[in-house]
């Protein structure tokens, strides 16, 4: 028998009330923003004019140099501006604002892709703009990319969901079975995998049974089950749950012949490959206390917030916070007209109360963080590490406590008794990390 | 529109505090306090009282005098008092319990940065320096609800070899530190820690078990190692001191290790020198090597490289 650590989980409340509510497609908004850094890696470049009548599916701005990822039009009307706009983050990006004419009419242009090889696939992929719609928004073109360099032997699809509130993977599985399996299908085909494993949490019985019967035959496609848990579907956590692997210090998970993919972007890719329509709409969790009726959305990528929860059927009481994302790692936004974006799986709206900001107090060593950490840190360690004023001593520090090997799920913060920014305080560490290397080895040469 | 709150995630919390952590404790506390005063009268409650204001009132003014912020809400003082208070017995005057207060919360706590950052446990190291400082601070009193025919602390008739009424022990119906004696009511504290998620119970059970085991090996006597277990202030320093986070080390398994460490060095005093109790000295001393199981002790993390 494999003896096999158990990888610390939190339980927290799973609060996933709209999983029974039907996605709604929300009538056409006024204007989409749809800024050219929805993806990670370098931003697109527009392609369209101020004035530009476009199409739904219609390509508007072009893959930057390297990693990047198109971008297209999500509503049918004119180009309006093309300017910088401040996002959340507080870096500003430029952004293509398209006055909808409340047509929604197709890009007449639009077909399937045809190909014949896997570099074909990969430039289909590439122009369908789907990105890790799970939060990541990594290329998903870039992810399959590693096939010309690494022989893939399993494709994990990633149905896990383990934050709370957002359903909206399960509800792509639900509702959208069969493009989730044709998903799994171009797959395996395409990477040459052995095995696409589903890996998909207990608390999703509805979805389980439809890819189970959806599936049955296909002695490759594996469904995995895994306990409700956060954070379950973090890679490194699925991947040692699921395959037993560790993906190691400056190792790439597809040197192990392993790539996880998220489930609601294979869908979307499947999609492209049947209608070639490209990625530009998605399905939304709207959630959390301030909202009067938690439901599901499809809506045009773009759409502003605000929209969104006004075609929800509004809010109860005004929010003390407004995130992007779900409440463990997702993104507080500063205004709702911010628009939703390619990797907005939900928009949860918390009360004023639930907002409160707690004032961190001194470290009292209790030890939750270390007990609570999936991957085996010490939190605590880390945090003293950064508060190191001499810059060798820091970096020296951070490195034996391994601060690269942090998977930035919070379950640190989320536990310290004295409200420490833990994870926040990992982040700026391997912030830190990268900048000391990359100087010193300047300096070294 | 009201401003949105913008912060770093996560968004949502276990609600775990530090205050919540350390009312808890007292909480924990409460029974052996009341068994306190029910065995050794109001006696104890003017040693409680003592050690409990002279903690906060000492912390307030450090914090005033050094201008730093004020720590008392967090109720790590009145702790730090109030175990300190059941360390000792009703015989310690008033005035000693202040000085012995004092040293605990400026010298141990405050003037290593406050809570979190001393390395010795305050209450401990007040009781050892109080123990040094003054006459002997756990013997000399005995019970108020019994009548007992000598004012030898357990350990010290133990040390006579003579025997012990094991539910006696269990009560707490006999001489010594108010807190140390009523091993039902610690039990009952220890209980509300593990439901509490406070505490696991790796440290009072590893600490309690080496100390017995040893005994048990030595003597080859059960009820030698049962009284001794019993005895003195084995249950309270390992339920409540060597469970401190601060001092004591961050993971499961070098808390374990401390436990350990603990256990032995309390036999060895108990058994081979002269002075009865070894309890302190054996938290105290391994507090000192906390840092070093700390290191030896780190978990490797996943997919880490050295």
């Amino acid at each position: 028998m494999q003896f096999r650590k158990n990888i610390s989980t939190l339980k927290v409340h799973h609060n996933k009330h709209t999983a029974g509510c039907k996605p709604i497609r929300v009538a056409p908004p006024k204007e989409v923003l749809l800024p050219m850094n929805m993806h990670s890696g370098s931003p697109a470049e527009p392609i369209v004019a101020v004035g530009d009548y476009v199409r739904v599916g219609q390509l508007i701005a072009k893959p930057g140099e390297g990693m990047s990822c198109p971008v297209h039009a999500t509503v049918s009307g004119t180009v309006s501006a093309i300017e910088p706009m401040k996002q959340a983050d507080g870096r500003s990006a430029l952004t293509i604002k398209i006055e909808s004419d409340g047509k929604m009419e197709q890009d007449p242009n639009l077909k399937p892709p045809v190909f014949d090889d896997v570099d074909g696939f990969l430039a289909a992929v590439k122009d369908s703009g789907v990105v890790g719609l799970g939060g990541a928004a990594f290329p998903l073109w870039g992810k399959l990319d590693a096939i010309r360099k690494n022989q893939i032997d399993t494709v994990l699809v990633n149905a896990a969901e383990c934050e709370p509130y957002i359903t909206s993977d399960t509800r792509m599985m639900v509702d959208h079975t069969d493009l989730v399996v044709k998903g799994v299908h171009l797959l395996h085909k395409w990477m040459n995998a052995k095995k696409v494993v589903i890996c998909i949490e207990d608390n999703k019985q509805e979805a389980i049974d439809k890819l189970r019967e959806a599936l049955a035959g296909e002695d490759w496609a594996e469904i995995f089950i895994l306990p409700a848990i956060y954070p379950q579907g973090a890679k490194q956590v699925l991947l040692y749950n699921v395959t037993g692997q560790v993906v190691k210090g400056g190792q790439r998970m597809a040197s192990l012949g392993v790539i996880i993919i998220n489930v609601s972007s294979t869908a979307k890719m499947a999609q492209y490959m049947e209608t070639g329509m490209p990625l530009v709409d998605r399905i939304v969790t709207i959630d959390g206390s301030a909202v009067k009726e938690p439901k599901n959305l499809i809506a045009p990528i773009g759409t502003p917030i605000s929209y969104l929860v006004e075609q929800a059927g509004g809010l109860s009481c005004e929010p003390g916070k407004v995130l992007i994302g779900g409440p463990m790692l997702g993104a507080a936004v500063a205004s709702m007209d911010e628009p939703s974006k390619k990797a907005t799986n939900s928009l949860l709206f918390l009360t004023e109360k639930e907002a409160k900001i707690y004032e961190p107090t001194a470290c009292i060593r209790c030890g939750r963080c270390v007990a609570n950490c999936p991957v085996s840190l010490n939190p605590a360690a880390l945090a003293r590490a950064m508060e190191s004023e001499n810059e060798d001593v820091r970096f020296a520090k951070l490195q034996e406590f391994s601060v690269g090997q942090c998977i930035e799920c919070a379950c640190c913060s989320y536990v310290c008794p004295a409200h420490k920014p833990l994870m926040e305080s990992n982040k700026q560490g391997k912030r830190f990390v990268k900048k000391y290397k990359a100087e010193h080895a300047e300096g070294g040469k | 529109m009201a401003k949105l709150t913008v912060s770093a995630a996560p968004h949502i919390h276990s609600g775990a505090s530090t205050n919540r952590i350390m009312l808890d404790v007292l909480i924990a506390l409460l029974p052996a306090t009341v068994a306190s005063v029910v065995i050794f009268g109001l006696k104890s409650l003017i040693v409680i009282t003592a050690c409990v204001i002279t903690a906060l009132v000492g912390e307030a003014l450090f914090n005033i005098v050094t201008k730093r912020k004020q720590t008392i809400g967090d109720f790590s003082a009145v702790v730090t008092g109030l175990l300190l208070a059941l360390n000792l017995s009703t015989n310690v005057p008033a005035w000693q319990c202040v000085i012995g207060t004092l040293f605990a919360i400026i010298c141990v706590k405050c003037l290593f940065g406050g809570l979190g950052c001393n390395f010795a446990n305050p209450a401990i190291t007040g009781r050892v320096f109080m123990l040094v400082a003054f006459s002997a601070v756990a013997g000399g009193a005995n019970p108020t609800i019994v009548d007992l025919t000598t004012s030898a602390t357990p350990l010290e008739q133990l040390g006579k070899g003579e025997t012990l009424e094991l539910m006696d022990l269990f009560l707490g119906l006999h001489g010594g530190a108010i807190g140390e004696t009523c091993i039902l009511a610690l039990i009952i504290g220890f209980v509300y820690l593990l439901v509490r998620k406070v505490i696991t119970w790796h440290t009072p059970v590893v600490f309690i078990a080496t100390v017995f085991v040893l005994y048990l090996a030595f003597t080859g006597d059960v009820m030698m190692a049962l009284s001794q277990i019993l005895a003195g202030g084995l249950f309270i320093g390992a339920i409540f001191m060597a469970t401190d986070y601060v001092t004591t080390p961050i993971t499961t398994r070098g808390r374990i290790v401390f436990a350990l460490g603990c256990g032995v060095i309390t036999f060895i005093i108990r058994y081979f020198c002269a002075y009865p109790e070894g309890v302190s000295f054996s938290i105290l001393i391994m507090n000192i090597l906390t840092p070093f199981i700390e290191k030896w002790t780190a978990k490797e993390p996943l997919g880490g490289v050295k």
